[in-house]
């Protein structure tokens, strides 16, 4: 676990984040054990307090759908430097390559899954378009489109100039032989939380583009993580991520009358988990910790 | 500039007149490997486009518009993509093909995005496909059915085989010169050179050339009267052409 990190001047509000690190961790444990959670990963900074804090955050997890903010990031990377208009048209279509075997494969395309997507095969959607709902309705067939329309080297080059560690992408979503031969898509929650916070901070390729991707990521349709663990009036841009043994959430924080935090939590199930809170506690207990020091 | 005011606006281009940045995207004349080891020359004559209303408005046949032939998405150079935009004369033939695929099937044929025309730039064409002479097709859908598997696509590729000998279908399949979620149909390296045109030239301007057999079409859909053929071919031939169709 990391050192919080306070200004040196307030020897109280040391008191208080010292208070708060005992209490958070105390907390995580108990939620690990509960949940009977196999591994835990957890990333926060406070913008507000600059409080920081981890858990188990280096650890490499399965990325699931996380990977979809690399791509998000690289598209806007493409967008900024001019490599690619937002409304460029892409063709729908299920017919992408493993990185495997480079045999061909579909998409087991589902239309309450995919929704619009879906309704525009054949047809064309615009960058943006599918940005949107790759990130919002979490749709896989605009992700392996946005990968082929931009490139994996271009995903990794985004990661590597923003000097983001511990993402991996190599690939799209649903590329069984890939996953069969264990090329997956990997993030740690410290990873995802640079990334966030250059995007809640507007480093991420500029403030025009960091601003859209907060806009999209704002959309998010899917609330049982993050925001879960939160009071209704919470704004989270936040990308989750659920396949059957992970369950990770990753958002920026918005409270009224204080600056964002940036929170990063993976979960791990040694079996088939169904529907768990472990993610949405996590953000319970950071928030209320939080609401603890923001009241003293 | 060579080039000719055709119907509707459209003007003929010979490609060799294009821009430097266009001529070489769309490298008129060329010659170009098909995966066979084949050598074809690359059209050089183009249809000018000069609008996205004008690719809308423009209709090749009864049932398929220009803008059919013309929809890619950005594999295609963005400068190919960019009006005025350039497809192949022979464009019309794979129309007058499609056209008779239609009536054969009773339902619209839809084509694929990237389906129709694609320039020598464009990201799919890895070798000389019929795609960059404007003489192919990928129809992704008849009527309401879906081209994606075996059963449908086998079904309308003997529907085209049966139409005529002069269209090549592809397989269906997983790998190159496959097909598994569209039918692709192509009538070859055909490449149209406009009548009045001399192919020796290299840089000398052209006179204005036109097809004639526009200018038929053009009075037919216009409604507007014909010159009475001649009496001696038969009494049939004097209903014209649309009526000897029905």
């Amino acid at each position: 676990m990391s050192k919080p990190q306070a200004p040196p001047e307030a020897a109280p509000a040391r008191e208080s984040v010292a208070k708060a690190e005992q209490s958070l961790y105390a907390s995580v444990l108990a939620i690990r054990d509960r949940h009977e959670l196999e591994r835990l990963g957890i990333a926060f900074y406070d913008a507000e307090t600059t409080l920081q804090w981890s858990y188990n955050a280096d650890a490499v997890f399965h990325a699931a759908s996380t990977m979809k903010l690399a791509v998000l990031l690289a598209v806007f990377r493409q967008f900024t430097r001019g490599e690619l208009t937002l409304d460029e048209p892409v063709h729908v279509r299920n017919k992408f390559v493993s990185i495997h075997d480079r045999k061909p494969y579909m998409l087991e395309l589902n239309r309450d899954n995919e929704g619009e997507v879906y309704e525009r095969l054949g047809r064309t959607m615009s960058v943006e378009q599918l940005a949107y709902h790759m990130i919002t309705s979490s749709s896989n067939f605009a992700t392996n489109l946005l990968v082929d329309a931009v490139g994996v080297p271009v995903i990794q080059t985004a990661l590597e100039e923003m000097k983001i560690e511990g993402l991996k992408v190599l690939r799209g979503v649903e590329d069984h032989a890939a996953f069969e031969a264990g090329l997956n898509n990997e993030v740690t929650a410290n990873g995802l939380l640079k990334l966030l916070r250059l995007i809640a901070e507007g480093r991420a390729y500029g403030e025009e583009a960091s601003a859209r991707m907060r806009e999209i990521l704002l959309d998010q349709r899917f609330k049982g993580g993050i925001p879960a663990g939160l009071p209704e009036a919470a704004r989270v841009a936040h990308k989750s991520g659920n396949i059957s043994t992970v369950h990770h959430d990753a958002g920026i924080v918005y409270l009224e009358g204080r600056k964002p935090y940036v929170l990063v939590v993976l979960t791990q199930f040694p079996n088939e988990a169904g529907v768990t809170t472990a993610v949405a506690d996590v953000s319970r207990d950071i928030y209320e910790c939080l609401a603890g020091m923001d009241g003293g | 500039m060579a080039e000719t005011e055709s119907e509707s606006g459209l003007k003929i281009v010979d490609g060799f007149d294009l821009e430097p940045e266009l001529r070489a995207l769309l490298r008129p004349g060329e010659l170009v490997e098909g995966i066979g080891g084949q050598c074809h020359h690359l059209p050089r004559y183009f249809y000018e486009v000069p609008t996205r209303e004008a690719a809308r408005e423009i209709r090749l046949t009864a049932h398929f518009g220009l803008n059919e032939f013309l929809l890619v998405d950005m594999k295609e150079a963005s400068r190919v993509r960019a009006f005025p935009r350039y497809v192949p004369c022979a464009i019309r033939m794979t129309a007058f093909y499609l056209e008779r695929l239609r009536e054969a099937t009773g339902a619209p044929v839809h084509l694929a995005v990237n389906g129709g025309y694609r320039s020598p730039a464009h990201k799919l064409s890895v070798a000389a496909t019929p795609h960059m002479w404007g003489t192919a097709a990928d129809v992704y859908k008849i009527g309401s059915v879906v081209l994606r598997d075996r059963a449908s696509i086998e079904t309308y590729n003997r529907v085209v085989e049966d139409l005529t000998d002069d269209l090549y279908v592809m397989p269906y399949g997983h790998g190159i010169g496959t097909a598994d979620d569209h039918i692709h149909v192509d009538l070859g390296y055909v490449v149209v050179v406009p009548r009045e045109i001399s192919e020796d030239r290299l840089d000398r301007p052209q006179d204005r050339p036109r097809f004639a057999f526009e200018e038929r079409r053009r009075g037919d859909r216009r409604g507007w009267p014909r010159e009475p053929l001649p009496d001696i071919l038969p009494a049939a031939a004097h209903t014209g052409s649309s009526e000897s169709k029905k």
